[in-house]
């Protein structure tokens, strides 16, 4: 977005100072609506104000770190929602076995919250990359399977006895940070290294730019695929997790839509549809743009219409924006 | 043992309807009954059906066929289904209409095929019944008295310039437009004062997020009428979160997960309305009219109970 005339030819542009001139644009937009909100209403800036901004975006960018991943090779993933709704109901029935401390309870409740994401995830992509399928349809079934299953597990009821302690989490902050959110800071920094610092990680870009010539250097390109999957299924059973200590409900009706608001999280991230172009940073930005968003309009006192119009206009101007961000740092 | 369904998750069909065939096996002479309901992901259509299927068992009388869909708003899967009772010539239809007009025209051939038609949960467009032609009785709740009702209790505890906020339903649902005139109601009667009406769409985790917006926009908010429990629910999180323990809530539905916050206080009241009786009210009703009674005609009220900690003992 700053172009300077000290900056090297565009062909020596290394992605990494690609996307930091992506994510400069984004910051400035995320700013400049911390800024209109800070001056126009009365609450906005406070730390009670941000600890809730932090917790409302929590499980939207846990869930659009993961399908950044699967962005990022050319995919897309439909059925984080609904995934998330049948990850919660497991997780919520093991915690809920008889006989279990809390502890064994909680840790047991979120291995299988997580295994059910993973398979979720890696059943995805190896149906999408076995069968060489668009990974639009895989996961829009993907979407009615979880469902169904969720349903089926509890039966259409909804789950609500958690411990105590369970829920505590949930809710406790530090600092006025919102542990909930510390995890989720966490997984956006270790996707950041994986993706950004190990061969793993430049390879699954690679496949999004030029999947032949990946293929052609030897990599299997299948497992690599199939692991962006499963790792955005990873995210959504710690996001289903997450959910239940903040709401102390599992059931298996929640979820429904949050795929979109995820995906929209990483577009307004910067991260391109088409694969090969993007990062987990974008992804945080983007899901802080549109968290900020809905509790400023909020406060502003804005008609529930007017905003979802406006958030709506958000997302299609950050592609707008995003196709000169492209011709100006290529 | 829930764990072992989970296994054969695979073998799920992904069907987009979400058929509930029962009673199959009675003899061919008994009438048939249709009953198509909405989402049987939703906790309320679930016990409706098992409220029907109960009651089908018990009197013995009638085959029950009941359809279900995958969501609130899948139009075209009910008139599908409408459309195949239609074909398999069964003799009464009772339905939960999806949208209130545009069931209308299906149910239209349905009577005229000499089908006894009963809507029940949400009352079809009176206009649009009248435009059709088409005279159908309704059995059901009235959500607007039951809105009145929950957020009366709310005022009795407040007081007279109370400050309220309500949490509305999906926008242009009927029945979340009928609570919320339910709420206004009171609030004009009560001499309340609303601060802010917003929609969460019926669900918990966007009635959070939106609460504690609104409570961040508002401190002094003293109440909250949720148009139902499961957003009520969010709303108790988000109170806990801020350590609020003066704001009232008021909820409608009595889903389980709300009894235990209203024996704790945390939530004021809600509102029944046996959803798990009304199917089998209205195949009732039906059946006498197939037996010679009276055709039904203009709207026949189910019950109504407000459930608050002392109701609940």
């Amino acid at each position: 977005m700053i172009e300077t005339p000290t900056t090297p030819p565009p062909a020596s542009r290394s992605p990494m100072v690609k996307n930091i001139i992506r994510e400069s644009g984004i910051a400035i937009a995320l700013l400049l609506l911390v800024l209109v909100f800070s001056l126009t209403t009365e609450h906005f800036l406070t730390t009670a104000n941000v600890t809730n901004i932090l917790t409302q975006v929590t499980i939207n960018l846990i869930l659009g770190v993961g399908i950044t991943f699967v962005i990022l090779i050319g995919g897309i993933d439909l059925s984080v929602g609904s995934v998330l709704a049948l990850c919660a109901v497991v997780g919520g029935t093991v915690m809920n076995l008889p006989g279990l401390g809390v502890i064994e309870a909680v840790t047991f409740a979120t291995l299988a919250s997580v295994a059910v994401g993973i398979a979720c995830g890696m059943l995805n992509g190896l149906i999408s990359a076995y069968w060489g399928l668009p990974s639009f349809i895989v996961t829009l079934g993907m979407l009615n399977i979880a469902r169904g299953a969720a349903l089926t597990v509890t039966d259409a009821r909804t789950i609500y006895s958690f411990p105590p302690a369970f829920n505590a989490f949930g809710s406790q902050t530090f600092f006025g940070v919102p542990l909930v959110f510390l995890v989720a800071l966490l997984l956006v920094l270790v996707s950041w290294f994986v993706l950004t610092r190990t061969v793993f990680g430049r390879i699954l870009y690679g496949i999004g730019n030029n999947e032949e010539a990946v293929r052609l250097a030897g990599h299997p390109v299948f497992w690599y695929k199939v692991a962006a999957f499963t790792i955005a299924g990873a995210a959504v059973g710690v996001g289903a997790m997450i959910y239940v200590a903040r709401l102390n409900i599992a059931s298996p009706i929640i979820g429904v839509g949050f795929e979109l608001n995820a995906i929209a999280a990483v577009i307004i991230g910067g991260t391109s549809l088409n694969g090969g172009r993007g990062s987990v940073l974008g992804t945080l930005l983007g899901a802080f743009i549109i968290g900020v968003l809905a509790n400023g309009l909020v406060l502003l006192g804005l008609s529930d219409f007017m905003r979802q119009m406006i958030t709506g206009g958000v997302i299609i101007l950050a592609v707008i924006v995003d196709k000169y961000r492209e011709r100006l740092s290529t | 043992m829930r764990l072992s369904k989970l296994l054969t998750v695979s073998a799920l069909a992904v069907s987009l309807a979400v058929p509930a065939m029962t009673g199959a096996a009675f003899a061919q002479d008994k009438p048939v009954v249709g009953l198509v309901m909405k989402s049987l992901a939703n906790e309320f259509f679930k016990n409706m059906l098992e409220g029907a299927e109960a009651h089908a068992a018990e009197k013995g009388t009638y085959e029950l066929r009941a359809v279900g869909m995958q969501s609130e708003t899948d139009i075209e899967t009910q008139i599908n289904a409408v459309e195949n009772f239609i074909t398999q010539q069964v003799d009464v239809i009772v339905i939960a209409p999806a949208d209130s007009r545009a069931l209308i025209a299906p149910l239209k051939r349905a009577a005229d095929a000499g089908i006894e038609v009963v809507n029940i949960d949400v009352e079809l467009d009176p206009q649009a019944k009248t435009d059709a032609g088409v005279e159908l009785a309704f059995v059901g709740p009235d959500n607007r008295e039951g809105a009145r009702m929950s957020g009366d209790t709310l005022a009795a505890e407040l007081g007279q310039g109370g400050k309220v906020v309500i949490l509305e339903g999906n926008p242009g649902a009927d029945n979340a437009i009928q609570r919320k005139l339910g709420f206004d109601d009171s609030i004009a009667a009560n001499g309340l004062e609303l601060v802010d009406s917003r929609t969460a769409h019926w669900e918990t985790e966007e009635a959070n997020s939106v609460f504690t917006n609104m409570l961040t926009a508002n401190p002094d908010i003293q109440g909250v009428m949720a148009a139902n429990d499961s957003m009520a629910l969010g709303v108790v999180k988000a109170l806990e979160a801020a350590n609020r323990t003066d704001i009232k809530v008021v909820g409608f539905d009595n889903i389980s997960a709300i009894r235990p916050m209203i024996q704790e206080g945390k939530v004021l009241a809600t509102v029944d309305q046996f959803g798990s009786q009304m199917a089998a009210q209205a195949i009732d009703k039906a059946l006498e009219v197939l037996a010679g009674a009276p055709p039904l005609e203009g709207w026949i009220k189910t019950d109504l109970a407000l459930i608050t900690a002392d109701t609940q003992n």
